[in-house]
């Protein structure tokens, strides 16, 4: 048990040593984002991906996608072309500092039900873990927004969403149309 | 030799391929993402699904195949990538610990994911990356250093080999040529491509080139998985004459190799190999490899380290069958890019010494690695001494940068890559 405490202890120095960054000078330069994102991240615009308990460096890692052109999307895209690194460290702490409200999303509790098997057949916790909270450049799952995740999901089974390492384009091979509607009303619904 | 097949037999290859891609499934269903050109199908397009019917389910992630049940909430999990450059003010060189008379300086910075180095004939540095699709070459300019991004959208562009006035860049899947590049650095010609018939598989497929005393180019096709019977085409080192395409395997039950180098004197192949993980804080150990005779095979899935029978993959097997490392270099350090010290700069025991850089840790509690490490070799080419050459990159287990490769300069100083920090370092030495 002790090696297991140390362990986090580490963790948690690796996060705030990577992050070194500053949650209210993130709050100034994500003023521009919670128009769409909504506010402190709880985005509820359909489409739209909340952002608020982001782990810092998803957040970070997948604007500098965007900005080197790696992650397109017509509306992010042009946010992201300006930004200093320092910038979107900034704006991934002032996120991952944010609580993720309840979402209001009504879920098909069938859906929900396949979903919920499928999330284990498929491993999703191994690198999201247990809890969907996400870890480090791996997002956070729970409560995000369902069209997101489809559209997402789909764009990673096709290659037109390219992810840093692969592990998920791998993953999303295995997911049916129908497999990645199950799933992502189940991780919607995840408080 | 088992693997032997020509550009004009494209049909056979595909056919190679699209075994290796069946045989592949049962272990991880991917080849995911696909370079944009590629002229040999893998395989025919697969079948529209009925909506109901669901696919199979994968296999977990490559990187937690084979953790035991008992490890189930463990927390490790393989290091974050670094996609970034970071600024000089966060390189703790002070903290780099050198042998006497030896010094390290910040000699490139805004290289994101450094990984691999290659030096042209007229001094100019190329540095391939993994992650990020783009190859840079540094160039000395007026008295001036400067970092120009030649190549851009590549896929997996990890591994470079500088010969005859041209870049040969190895992708994923494939192996480009660049020819009279650094005439023409910021208008680089078309490429040329070499081979295209490498298996696609993301796990472990990333390349390491480096180029023979015959003119061949030698990489590896890593296993695609952390512990599993590849497919006969994986776990290898291959090597393909540039002139005709030709292809041969090298060394065979090799997990994964992301360094090699030729012994100047004796030219043989040495390289570094990472064990898998899952089987321990200690166990086994990554290695280091000399191939003495070609086909040789090294163990890999059924025996680690030369002496340690893999607990499930290794029922039935003994190590006895098959070649040992010539040195195990320590747990889970990650060994990459390695270097014979060839050039005069450095004090005359260090001459041919091979120094290897250390990515570091993930499936430990504690990390290690994170250093360039030397090993020294007797009349015989036997290791006789391992010791550390710079350590310093990690501190507990805080780490704000990772070595990738080594290169021997001219002038005989080394330069160390770093995909965390996005920079390259020059270590000098001074009596």
């Amino acid at each position: 048990m002790r090696g297991v405490s140390c362990l986090f202890a580490g963790a948690w120095l690796v996060a705030a040593q990577a992050i070194a960054a500053d949650v209210e000078a993130g709050r100034a330069k994500a003023e521009v984002c919670v128009a769409c994102h909504g506010l402190n991240g709880n985005a509820v615009l359909p489409g739209v991906p909340s952002l608020a308990a982001q782990p810092a460096m998803h957040t970070f890692l997948q604007l500098v996608q965007f900005r080197e052109k790696r992650r397109r999307d017509p509306q992010m895209s042009p946010f992201a072309e300006k930004l200093t690194d320092r910038d979107m460290q900034d704006i991934g702490a002032y996120f991952a500092a944010q609580k993720a409200a309840p979402s209001s999303f009504v879920v098909d509790a069938n859906k929900a039900a396949i979903g919920r098997k499928l999330l284990e057949a498929h491993h999703c916790g191994s690198c999201h873990m247990p809890d969907l909270s996400g870890q480090n450049q791996i997002p956070r799952l729970a409560g995000q927004n369902v069209e997101y995740l489809v559209k997402q999901m789909r764009g990673l089974k096709d290659g037109s969403r390219r992810d840093i390492d692969g592990t998920m384009a791998s993953a999303a091979q295995a997911l049916s149309v129908q497999d990645i509607d199950n799933l992502a009303h189940y991780l919607a619904s995840v408080k | 030799m088992r693997s032997f097949f020509t550009r004009s037999t494209v049909s056979k290859v595909a056919g190679w391929i699209a075994l290796a891609a069946a045989v592949l499934a049962t272990v991880n269903p991917v080849s995911a993402q696909q370079p944009a050109a590629s002229v040999v199908q893998a395989a025919p397009a697969p079948q529209v699904q009925p909506a109901q019917q669901p696919l199979a389910p994968p296999p977990p992630p490559s990187w937690q195949q084979g953790r035991p049940e008992s490890m189930k909430s463990s927390t490790l999990a393989p290091n974050p990538p670094g996609l970034t450059a970071k600024p000089a003010s966060e390189m703790k060189l002070d903290k780099i610990k050198l042998l006497p008379g030896f010094s390290i300086e910040l000699w490139a910075q805004g290289l994101p994911n450094a990984r691999s180095i290659a030096v042209g004939a007229k001094g100019t540095v190329f540095v391939g990356t993994r992650l990020i699709e783009n190859v840079y070459a540094v160039v000395e300019k007026d008295g001036k250093r400067e970092v120009k991004t030649i190549l851009k959208g590549l896929y997996r562009p990890n591994g470079l080999v500088f010969h005859n006035g041209a870049l040969y860049v190895a992708e994923l899947s494939r192996i480009l040529r660049y020819d009279n590049i650094e005439d023409n650095l910021d208008n680089p010609p078309k490429p040329v491509i070499v081979f295209d018939a490498l298996p696609k598989d993301e796990p472990h497929g990333w390349k390491y080139m480096t180029l023979g005393p015959d003119g061949w180019l030698y990489f590896n096709i890593g296993a695609p998985c952390n512990a599993c019977v590849p497919p006969d085409t994986h776990a290898a080192i291959v090597r393909v004459d540039p002139k005709n395409g030709v292809m041969e395997t090298v060394a065979k039950g090799v997990r994964n190799s992301v360094g090699m180098a030729f012994h100047p004197n004796t030219k043989e192949l040495w390289f570094t190999n990472h064990g898998r993980d899952w089987l321990g804080e200690d166990m086994p150990n990554d290695t280091l490899h000399r191939v003495s005779k070609k086909g040789v095979h090294f163990g890999y899935p059924y025996c680690h380290q030369g002496d340690f029978v893999d607990p499930e993959l290794g029922k039935g097997r003994s190590c006895a069958e098959f070649t040992p490392p010539a040195l195990k270099l320590g747990p889970h350090i990650a060994p990459l890019g390695m270097r014979f010290y060839t050039g005069k700069m450095f004090p005359a025991e260090f001459r041919n010494r091979i120094i290897i850089a250390n990515h570091g840790s993930w499936n430990r509690t504690n990390k290690i690695g994170f250093n360039l490490m030397q090993v020294t070799l007797d009349a015989q080419g036997k290791p006789v001494k391992y010791e550390p050459f710079a350590e310093g990159w990690v501190d507990g287990n805080n780490y704000w940068g990772r070595p990738v490769d080594v290169q021997v300069m001219n002038d005989g100083a080394l330069l160390v890559s770093d995909d965390v920090a996005g920079a390259l370092y020059r270590i000098s030495y001074k009596k």
